[in-house]
């Protein structure tokens, strides 16, 4: 049982460590940061948008455009774990697979660059 | 010789038809051909074409007295006038030379063919051409059989026709589709050589067809004009009802003789006398029920009393088709036929009593139309209608020779007359309307005088108790001679008639010629103006017809009717000239009795006549306000008359209307909405029904196709679940 | 692990490889260069369309998921001709339309590679592998006019219904999977012939059926069909028409025969529903058109059904049957979409059948062939339809299935109804203003057609024997 709880120490520490960080980074602000506060400043924040406010409103289109963007090479990127895992395993067919994978990744991410999708204006 | 007079005409009618086909019109079809008779501005068409039902719309009071036929025709006829800028086929002139220079050729060999023939001694000759049907015991050929009363009909045939064609080169001259009437003209021809050389009954059938086609062909020959068509259909179908007869004869001479050659037939018929046909629960004697079913076939092509109401109208028809068709030959073929199977209606005196009937019944109903008619063609086409019923009357007593020899000299002038009216049309500027007409005999003398024989022959016109007279004296008187000494039942009754019928023909032909070229003129001006004698070319003809129309009676009765003194001697030359082409039975001693009629009889035709013209001189000459006070003295009988004893009228109620209405109903109801709306049009309108569902589906949301998608793979879920395999 | 034997696959590799040369190409040249990318595109298909003529007969890679044989190389140079003369038909009304993306003609080559992972598909990986691919591609390209509300509807419709039927492919790939342990084709009829058929297979041939039916759009998962044809531009109507149908329906072929071969009763029913449905929806719905563009629409899910009636055989005659009508069907809808970009007056194209009005007198030629692309179409002897329809019909009743060859008769004669009134309304209306002329290359199209459509009579023999050893490579 203590063999159990030992082997987990080094998260508690992590854990600790981490709450301690965060909680320091959380009430500095309020010893150190500069306040000027206006209604704006105030208001709850949300990606853009009035928090309370009819759903069913107009944006850019350009915020589903970054998104997307985002969501595919976060998923496609995710790839790269389960090889990494077992990288040792699959020899140089799986590792020129990856490598023909991301050559692909980029080639999409050149084209969306060259259209200018990751440019706001 | 034989097979020459037979197909020469045969060649003329592919030559010109191969002309009429391949060689068109320069200007354009239609337009031509429609303004090419000139004078149709009056609008004859509808006219003439509705007059048939005038009477049961109720117009019946002005329906025809008025201006109805004459009117209705008067532009019909003519090719003549203003119209000489209308172009003619290439090759009509070919056409017509071919045509009738053949014909010229085939009826010179016709005449030769008579005197070897008819005063030779020679059997019957019989050219057989090729095998035609060969199925089980029937067995028909194609075969030229020729004897006295084969050579009678090539000659009237072949004169004729040869007369006509030439007559038509003039009459014809400015019709633009001359190849063809001429291609028409020799395939009739062509085809009444087929029935009168016909070796058996059913190539005559063909000929009888054959004729049928072109006389169906040549009245409907300006098919532009409805009426034209209206009357080629009407002839085409009144012959169907008779021709429905025939082919009923013939089959039932098969079943009876097992063969439908001539030869077999007359063999065996002596042996079939009381011979009983099993009909409809009943015994009929068998060869008056084929006879009467025969006789229906000549009722219908010799326009015989209730198959009559066809020839008045084929006068549409031109003139030229008019002599030839129906007056001299095709309308004499049911004259022919019975006379060529006189063996089988010899031994049927039933049938025959019928024939006498309806020939005398015809003869006199025809001539007490023709009496009030207005137009000069239908005034001669019922002339024609009541001489064809002499003949049957004729040949029902038992005369056949007086029969054929009738329909010898009506050949002459019958055809005399109605070229002479054609003359005459022509000379006015296409009227027929003869109360438009009067003075024209100082205009047209040659014509006048051509008529006037034609009168005179029709009328009988002769030296009472001699053999001296025109053609008509020698052949009329001889058959109400017979038909007053004849046995039969219906003698006594077909004598009266024919005598009353000899008055009225004598009255309506004298007033046909005074009120066409004796008084002042009625015709207007400007046509008086432009009257003239017709071209060479057509009086050529009249004159020759018209002296067949003097000297045909005069010299033939004897050969035909047998002379000398007795018995013995009458039928020595009888049978001489015959040779058994007419058959007589034992009994039967016509030739000899006609000459022992009393001289009241054989003095009453003439007194008929001289009544009918005296009277008509009356009528029409001294005093001619009488007719118009007549008629309105007898409203009724006038109008009885001049709507031909409503036969139109009556067919059209009692077979026209329900044949139409039938058709209408099997059209409408029975076509239309039974079978199209079951069939093409119930299954087109369920397909459009079934594509505005289907396409209702396609709504275009999005989720009604998801929807779809979704019930489809539930349905064949659901249907693998259950009614799979499994 | 060494590399697999990459031959097998070398046109795909190389058709991929170039797509994305070229996109970079594009993107880099900027939107004018997109000439140079479609004569680009074609030639890749053209190289790749030699190496197939040239590879070996057979050959497997992949793990046995990808399979090269004779059937496979027939439809993949069908579907390569396909492609091929979409994006040349596509050349003249990208230059009057504003239509001239880059993406286009690599969005066909990316299609293309799909459609040939599909013919050449042998195992459910590599099969839904090479359908997404396909289909991905397809969509954007549907919307490929984004400025035109119709093209991205038929794009979004598209899209959504699409996945809504790999979901359903998928789902029957897993079931197929769960019942019988294999997603190799091979190893599933291996299972199905030891254990037989089972409810759960059969739930998992519906459903993968279902998701092929909808590739080619037949019955009752065509919906997306009509509004798609008539909405997306017309060249893109043309492509869809022809190759995906090829792919799909090679797809299909392969599947129930390699795949499901041991249980062919359970799914032979299933084509036979969907065959039926097809031809006569087909038949009935074209008749209500007037666009003629929708007209076609409804002409190939009839003509579908018409193929799978080959299927339904399942026959070695009918796979051949099958084979020789996509061929044939290609040929015509090729000719007949050249006809449609044809239609086409100074201010602009036009759709509607009544425009054709009178084609006869403006242009003889034009109205010549497409009337008897029609009358193809419609099944007229002695042109090509005819035979495609009499050999499917011949398979059908050689295999016993009297009933739908017949059901495929009628269905036929209602369908003669609308493409006779083409003919109809170009020979005997009262003529409406001429078009422009055609351009040489459609010209081209047209004029191979016609005589593919004329002439088959003649050139029957060969193509017979090329679907005949395609055929029996399947069995």
């Amino acid at each position: 049982m203590n063999d159990l709880l030992s082997n987990y120490l080094p998260i508690a520490v992590f854990i600790g460590v981490a709450a301690v960080i965060g909680l320091a980074l959380l009430i500095a602000p309020f010893a150190v940061a500069y306040k000027s506060p206006d209604p704006e400043k105030l208001s709850a924040y949300e990606c853009g948008f009035n928090a309370f406010d009819d759903a069913r409103m107009k944006f850019d289109v350009r915020f589903y455009l970054v998104s997307i963007l985002f969501i595919i090479f976060d998923l496609e990127v995710a790839f790269l774990f389960p090889w990494a895992t077992v990288f040792g395993d699959i020899g140089w067919f799986g590792f020129w697979s990856m490598m023909v994978f991301l050559g692909v990744l980029t080639i999409g991410f050149v084209y969306e660059w060259k259209k200018g999708a990751l440019e706001w204006d | 010789m034989y097979s020459a007079i037979v197909f020469l005409p045969l060649i003329g009618f592919l030559i010109a038809g191969a002309i009429a086909l391949f060689a068109h019109p320069t200007a354009p079809d239609g337009a031509a051909a429609l303004s090419g008779h000139g004078h149709d501005a009056h609008g004859h068409g509808s006219h003439g074409h509705a007059s048939h039902g005038h009477a049961s719309h109720g117009h019946a009071s002005h329906g025809h007295d008025d201006h109805g036929h004459g009117h209705g025709h008067a532009a019909d006829d003519h090719g003549h006038g203003h119209d000489d800028h209308h172009p003619s086929a290439p090759g009509s002139r070919a056409a017509e030379l071919v045509t009738s220079s053949l014909m010229v050729v085939a009826a010179l060999l016709s005449w030769v063919a008579f005197v070897s023939v008819g005063l030779g001694t020679g059997e019957a000759v019989r050219v057989p051409l090729f095998a035609w049907i060969q199925s089980g015991t029937l067995s028909v050929d194609w075969a030229i059989r020729v004897d006295t009363l084969t050579a009678v009909m090539l000659v009237v045939v072949n004169s004729v026709s040869a007369l006509v064609h030439i007559y038509s080169t003039g009459y014809m001259s400015h019709d633009p589709h001359r190849p063809r009437f001429f291609a028409y003209l020799s395939l009739f021809t062509f085809a009444m050589l087929m029935l009168v050389t016909s070796d058996n009954l059913l190539q005559m059938f063909f000929g009888w067809e054959g004729v049928g086609v072109a006389s169906y062909l040549l009245i409907g020959f300006w098919f532009q004009k409805p009426s034209a068509n209206a009357a080629a259909i009407k002839a085409f179908v009144v012959n169907r009802v008779g021709d429905f007869g025939f082919a009923l004869g013939i089959f039932g001479v098969y079943v009876l003789f097992n063969s439908i050659e001539f030869t077999t037939i007359f063999a065996n018929a002596q042996a079939m006398v009381g011979h009983k046909l099993h009909f409809l629960n009943g015994n009929v004697d068998a060869l008056t029920v084929i006879c009467l079913l025969l006789f229906m076939g000549a009722m219908g092509k010799s326009a015989q009393f209730l198959l009559h109401t066809w020839l008045p109208d084929a006068m549409e028809g031109p003139t030229p088709v008019s002599a030839l068709i129906h007056a001299a030959t095709m309308v004499t073929a049911g004259v022919f036929m019975v006379a060529r199977l006189s063996p089988l209606f010899e031994l049927a005196p039933t049938a025959l009593a019928v024939v006498t009937f309806i020939g005398a019944t015809t003869a006199f109903f025809a001539a007490t139309v023709g009496l009030v008619q207005n137009d000069i063609k239908r005034v001669i086409a019922y002339s024609t209608c009541s001489q064809l019923g002499y003949m049957f009357a004729a040949l029902g007593v038992g005369a056949y020779s007086a029969g054929v020899f009738h329909l010898f000299t009506h050949a002459f002038f019958k055809a005399l007359l109605f070229l002479g009216a054609g003359s005459v049309i022509h000379a006015v500027s296409g009227e027929q309307d003869i109360r438009r007409m009067g003075g024209l005999k100082e205009h047209i003398p040659l014509t006048y005088s051509m008529m006037v024989i034609g009168t005179l022959a029709l009328t009988g016109f002769g030296v009472p108790f001699s053999q001296v007279g025109f053609a008509g004296f020698n052949s009329k008187d001889a058959i109400i001679e017979s038909a007053f000494m004849g046995h039969g039942v219906f003698a006594t009754y077909a004598f009266m008639l024919l005598v009353i019928a000899a008055l009225f023909t004598s009255f309506y032909s004298w007033r046909l010629i005074f009120m066409t070229f004796w008084g002042a003129p009625r015709a207007p001006k400007e046509v008086m103006d432009h009257v003239h004698e017709s071209p060479r070319s057509m009086t050529v003809p009249l004159m020759i017809l018209a002296f067949g129309a003097v000297f045909a009676g005069m010299l033939f009765t004897g050969l035909f009717n047998g002379y000398g003194h007795g018995w013995e001697a009458i039928k020595g030359h009888y049978d001489a000239f015959w040779k058994g082409a007419l058959f007589t039975g034992p009994e039967n001693r016509m030739i000899e009795e006609t000459h022992n009629a009393p001289l009241l009889v054989k003095a009453s035709p003439f007194i008929a006549m001289v009544i009918g013209f005296v009277t008509a001189y009356w009528f029409y000459v001294v005093d001619p306000s009488r007719p118009g006070a007549v008629a309105a003295q007898n409203p009724g009988l006038y109008k009885f008359l001049l709507n031909k004893w409503y036969f139109d009228e009556l067919y059209d109620f009692l077979f026209v209307r329900p044949a139409k209405w039938l058709g209408r109903f099997l059209w409408k109801e029975g076509d239309g909405r039974v079978i199209d709306g079951l069939g093409p049009d119930g299954v087109s309108a369920r397909v459009v029904d079934l594509t505005q569902q289907v396409v209702r589906l396609q709504t275009g949301y999005l989720y009604h196709y998801a929807f779809v998608m979704m019930i489809g793979i539930a349905a064949l879920v659901t249907y693998m679940m259950l009614g799979g395999s499994h | 692990m060494a590399l697999p034997a990459l031959s097998p696959a070398l046109p795909e590799i190389l058709l991929a490889v170039g797509a994305m040369a070229l996109l970079m190409f594009g993107a880099f040249a900027g939107e004018k260069s997109s000439r140079t990318v479609s004569f680009g595109a074609m030639g890749l298909i053209a190289v790749a369309f030699l190496m197939l003529l040239v590879a070996p007969k057979y050959g497997t890679t992949f793990s046995g998921a990808y399979v090269l044989d004779p059937f496979a190389r027939l439809m993949k140079l069908l579907a390569l001709a396909g492609s091929g003369f979409a994006i040349l038909m596509s050349l003249d009304f990208a230059r009057r339309e504003k239509f001239d993306r880059f993406e286009y003609p690599v969005l066909i080559l990316l299609a293309t590679v799909g459609m040939m992972v599909m013919i050449s598909a042998n195992d459910l990986i590599s099969l839904y592998l090479g359908l997404e691919l396909q289909s991905l591609a397809l969509y954007v390209i549907a919307a490929i006019d984004r400025d035109n509300v119709r093209s991205t509807e038929a794009g979004l419709k598209y899209f959504v219904l699409g996945a809504l039927s790999s979901g359903m492919l998928l789902y029957g790939a897993s079931l197929t999977y769960g019942f019988t342990g294999h997603t190799d084709f091979a190893g599933i009829a291996a299972a199905l012939k030891a254990h037989g058929s089972s409810l759960g297979i059969v739930f998992g041939i519906v459903f993968v059926l279902a998701g092929l039916a909808f590739k080619i759009s037949a019955v009752p998962f065509h919906m997306w069909t009509p509004d798609v044809y008539e909405g997306a531009p017309t060249p893109v109507t043309t492509f869809f028409a022809g190759a995906p149908k090829i792919a799909a329906a090679a797809l299909m072929v392969r599947v129930v025969i390699d795949g499901y071969g041991p249980i062919a009763k359970d799914w032979q029913q299933i084509v036979v529903f969907i065959s039926i449905a097809s031809m006569v929806l087909g038949a009935f719905a074209a008749i209500g058109q007037r666009n003629i563009k929708r007209l076609m629409a409804y002409s190939s899910i009839g003509h579908m059904g018409y193929a799978l009636v080959g299927l339904a055989a399942g026959t070695q005659q009918g796979v051949e049957s099958v084979i020789l009508y996509v061929a044939i069907y290609l040929a015509m809808t090729l000719g007949t979409f050249a006809c449609i970009l044809a239609m086409r007056r100074k201010d602009g194209p036009v759709e509607d059948i009544g425009e054709l009005a009178g084609l006869s007198r403006t242009s003889p030629v034009l109205a010549f062939l497409l009337a008897m692309l029609m009358f193809s179409l419609a099944g007229i002897p002695v042109l090509a339809g005819f035979f495609a329809k009499l050999y499917v019909f011949m398979a059908a009743v050689k295999a016993g299935l009297l009933g739908l060859a017949i059901v495929g008769a009628l269905a036929s004669v209602v369908g003669a109804f609308y493409y006779l009134r083409v003919i109809k309304i170009m020979y005997f209306d009262e003529p409406k203003p001429a078009f422009e002329p055609m351009p040489l290359e459609l010209k081209v199209v047209l004029g191979l057609s016609g005589l593919f459509v004329l002439g088959y009579v003649l050139i029957a023999n060969p193509i017979g024997t090329a679907a005949t050893t395609a055929a029996a490579s399947l069995f």
